[in-house]
């Protein structure tokens, strides 16, 4: 009995340091990468420019949303990648996260317009029913899904890392 | 020195553009259980902590939510359900009682009773 | 120059500490020649590397920044006290310091043992060889030393000024001494199952040590707690992060550790539980430094994430503890004692209570581990907080209680009756039935645990009470500071319980020369201004709080603003009396110029402080009488 338990310690012991160097050693994903699915949000809110009330949008099969706002300094940092995602055709909708309308499209006008669309969510509701802590965020749609979900800047690296996978592995935005 | 503390409080004001976060609550017992729920859900910005303990946009943006899911006579697990709809299981200091957390829960009390059994059974013998 | 010669000093101690763990190894650890040997090359390494400290303590007083460390923790504004403190303030130096703390414990023992102290050779060679796998890990992946040349910058970084606090400052120190205080009893108790003499009554002089390393423990974790309650803002004092639960965990151990060591030393009963704990104690505190520093956890507690110092840590601290239990192991039968556990004897409370204390480490283990497991398995993130925690720590804490004071009639080695209508048990139940009863009725607790835990903690109060009466009128011999500290403990139990269930708050929303009222008190908003801080600007509130009683007084909570980071921190204002903390700390302005500020009734806060220095301060005396009996 005794013999048992002192194995018992011991085997427990070295499991414990074990799980420890596996778990060192795991190659970790990006912490601010997510890719727990969850349905897109229904809302009702209206449109940067307009003010015309958008609700959910099937224009797209799949598409981007990219939280963001005019105080949002790395937000003007991301800003390059994504024009160049929207030149190469990625469909991209903005959310304009608890911004003033005119300082959002004074910014907009000045830096340039990657999206397809801006929602202006200006109390974030949009924003809290989706799981957004901040700006810059990204998230990845297909089918009213939210399949990926990014919080950070945005760049090459995690574009390669992140979201080409995903974006392989489903299928979308044919060619990339 | 006044336009200093304009500038000053421009600075440390949060990203509140309509200004409406009064805390304002149905009655004594509802304002406890908003106090009380604050201390259990993670600030989901923050590396650790609740979002009693967190002033950052969001935290302050989730306690507003909350307070309104409290006003609209909603439990506290269909606010904690709320909560983990849209920022993970994760941001729930209670991670529940289901089918991957059963052993986290029923270990202490089964390691104290085998404890207890070897204690009592190896005196008999 | 002077760096290098810290360096060198630190190289040199480590090949004699190196030196002492050979010796104690392949020469004869009875002649007493060696021992004096062994005993001599210690001081000498550990004077050594005390220099290395001292000259390191200078550079950084003297604003030396060609030493990288000192550049990125210090700066020329920050007074003497903080330069010292930014020492610790990080993993290279903290990591110094745990060390000369190591070292430090095993000198006090090397000088006050006897050299013909029997296990005195081998726990020396020990704790050296312990201390040099720490400055291998310092030296090769975490050194304190490397120097910024040739071109050293003019002023250093400014320290975090959430860290310029004076009872943040000393936290760490205190902590370490408490952990790395344990280095002897695992030492001793390795020495004993390596020297195989079961006659040999080690456990007198290991209480000593151990009660001593407790007690600084005990302050360290208090100090934290005092810390973040004052400062984080929340009103909160304890909130089972992660890393407080590593800290936690190595003390549940040390206190089933000295409980455990007063019934071995006075009979080689429980030698099982008192030398598995001994290597327990020390390894928890060794996983402890290994979690916080390895980047596992994230907490803000937690030093800079590196993979590389995980794998060290990792290696050296598995090899240490799976060492220790695998000589435990082979040596089992050395520990069995031919003496029976009698039932309702001391010893049988004792071996109680080690099972409820780890049932309470094995929890609290599995609740830190859980969330890493699980992420591990299903790559998903979980965490686990204060609702398991209080779930598992209230009933087995007041299940403890409850045998406690069942046990405090009980006898070493024989049985007792617990005879339940003998006057002193009898009168503490009442005593407390009563308390519980007119607390109910006339100040409206009414929560089960509340009312469970103001019985049971009156129980053991009580009954202590008794305890010391019949010391003093009927000379029944008892150690006043055990007692006292067990009163504390009672009393630490009530007051968590009242805290928890009397202490509210609200968020006021109120514009300046508005008053407002909360809880019979008026609360209004006198003034607001800029305040010029020596490295930061604040916007102070100014508040006059009058209670139904007349009393008033002021409260000036502040937002600062940090020129170096600038870095936003709230500083709460508190008003303490023995009763309550009144507490305030200022929230956001709204459009119409009101203001959200945060008022709370904190109560019986202090009466938590006070116990816990009860229970230190006890501990320490305690210490004295077991050194008195000693000699």
């Amino acid at each position: 009995m005794t013999v048992f338990l002192r194995l018992l310690i011991l085997s427990i012991s070295l499991s414990f340091f074990y799980f420890f160097y596996l778990y060192i050693n795991e190659d970790k994903y990006y912490p601010g990468a997510s890719f727990q699915t969850s349905n897109m949000p229904l809302f009702e809110l209206e449109d940067l420019y307009s003010n015309k009330v958008i609700t959910n949008f099937d224009i797209e099969e799949a598409y981007l949303i990219n939280v963001w706002a005019s105080w949002c300094i790395t937000c003007r940092v991301e800003h390059g990648f994504l024009m160049k995602l929207s030149s190469q055709g990625i469909p991209i909708m903005g959310l304009n996260y608890k911004d003033d309308r005119n300082d959002a499209i004074n910014w907009i006008n000045k830096f340039g317009d990657p999206y397809k669309q801006i929602i202006h969510d200006i109390k974030g509701e949009l924003a809290l029913d989706m799981g957004v802590t901040g700006a810059p965020e990204t998230f990845l749609v297909k089918d009213s899904q939210i399949i990926a979900h990014y919080r950070g800047e945005v760049n090459d690296m995690i574009w390669g890392d992140v979201f080409t996978p995903i974006i392989n592995k489903e299928n979308i935005f044919n060619a990339n | 020195m006044l336009i200093r503390l304009l500038l000053f409080l421009l600075l440390v004001a949060s990203t509140n553009i309509l200004g409406e976060s009064l805390y304002q609550f149905q009655n004594t017992a509802d304002e406890e259980r908003f106090y009380s729920l604050i201390k259990e859900i993670r600030c989901p910005k923050c590396t650790s902590g609740s979002l009693a303990s967190s002033n950052a946009p969001v935290s302050e943006d989730i306690k507003k939510k909350i307070i309104e899911l409290i006003n609209e006579d909603k439990t506290d697990d269909e606010i904690r359900l709320f909560l983990s709809d849209r920022f993970g299981i994760e941001v729930l200091y209670d991670p529940g009682l289901n089918r991957s957390t059963y052993i986290l829960w029923i270990a202490p009390g089964l390691f104290l009773f085998i404890a207890l059994l070897i204690f009592f059974f190896r005196r008999k013998a | 120059m002077f760096i290098e010669v810290a360096q060198f000093l630190t190289i040199l101690a480590t090949g004699l500490f190196f030196l002492c763990f050979v010796f104690s190894v392949i020469f004869n650890v009875n002649d007493l020649n060696i021992i004096n040997l062994i005993s001599r090359i210690y001081s000498h390494s550990f004077l050594l590397f005390l220099f290395s400290f001292l000259i390191y303590v200078w550079l950084a007083i003297t604003d030396n920044f060609s030493v990288l460390y000192i550049a990125q923790h210090s700066n020329t504004n920050l007074p003497v006290f903080y330069k010292i403190s930014s020492i610790w303030s990080a993993h290279e130096g903290s990591m110094y310091l745990w060390i000369i703390f190591l070292s430090l414990w095993g000198a006090i023992y090397n000088i006050s043992s006897k050299n013909d102290e029997p296990l005195k050779a081998r726990t020396i060679g020990i704790i050296s060889i312990t201390t040099v796998g720490f400055l291998l890990f310092l030296l090769l992946t975490s050194n304190p030393f490397e120097t910024i040349l040739p071109l050293p910058p003019e002023n250093g970084a400014d320290i975090n000024p959430v860290l310029q606090d004076p009872l943040l400052a000393i936290h760490p120190p205190t902590l370490y001494l408490g952990y790395v205080g344990f280095v002897i009893a695992f030492g001793q108790a390795l020495a004993f199952l390596i020297e195989g003499d079961s006659n040999i009554n080690w456990e007198k002089q290991v209480r000593f040590w151990s009660i001593i390393s407790w007690s600084f423990l005990t302050l360290g974790i208090t100090l934290g707690s005092w810390w973040a309650y004052y400062e984080l803002g929340w009103g909160g004092y304890w909130f089972w992060d992660p890393v407080e639960n590593v800290a936690l965990i190595p003390w549940l151990a040390a206190t089933a550790l000295i409980h455990s060591l007063s019934a071995s030393s006075k009979s080689s009963i429980l030698r099982i539980w008192t030398i598995l704990l001994s290597i327990l104690v020390f390894s928890l505190s060794l996983f402890g430094a290994f979690i916080v520093r390895s980047g596992i956890i994230d907490s803000v507690h937690s030093f800079a994430n590196d993979p590389e110092r995980g794998l060290y840590l990792l290696a050296f601290i598995g090899l240490l503890v799976m060492m220790s239990l695998i000589l435990f192991s082979y040596r089992f039968a050395l520990l069995v004692s031919n003496k029976r556990i009698i039932s309702l004897s001391k010893e049988s409370f004792i071996s109680i209570n080690n099972i409820l204390f780890g049932t309470l480490i094995f929890s609290t283990m599995l609740g830190v581990m859980y969330p890493l497991i699980y992420e591990y398995i299903y790559d998903q993130k979980i965490s686990v907080g204060a609702p398991f925690y209080n779930a598992i720590f209230v009933p087995i804490t007041l299940l403890a209680c409850l045998f406690l004071f069942s046990s405090i009639e009980s006898k070493w080695q024989s049985k007792s009756v617990i005879a339940f209508f003998n006057n002193p048990t009898l009168a503490s139940f009442i005593f407390s039935l009563l308390i519980t009863f007119i607390s109910f009725k006339l100040y409206s607790v009414s929560k089960l645990w509340t009312l469970a835990s103001l019985f049971i903690g009156s129980l053991i109060i009580f009954r202590y009470i008794l305890v010391i009466y019949s010391y003093i009128f009927h000379k029944k011999f008892v150690n006043v500071y055990s007692v006292l500290a067990h009163i504390g403990l009672g009393l630490l139990i009530i007051s968590i319980a009242l805290n928890n269930d009397f202490s509210s708050e609200r968020a006021l929303n109120i514009k300046i020369n508005e008053t407002e009222i909360y809880k019979d008190h008026e609360i209004t908003f006198d003034n607001l201004q800029l305040i010029d801080g020596p490295n930061y600007e604040s916007v102070r509130a100014d508040f006059i709080i009058e209670s139904q009683n007349g009393n008033k007084f002021s409260l000036n909570p502040e937002k600062r603003k940090y020129f170096a980071r600038g870095q936003i921190t709230t500083e709460t204002a508190i008003h303490a009396s023995i009763l309550k903390d009144i507490y305030i700390t200022i929230g956001d302005q709204l459009d119409d110029g009101s203001w959200i500020v945060n008022v709370q009734f904190n109560y019986f806060i202090r009466w938590i402080w006070f116990s816990a220095a009860l229970m230190i301060i006890s501990g320490l005396f305690l210490a004295r009488t077991i050194k008195r009996a000693r000699q």
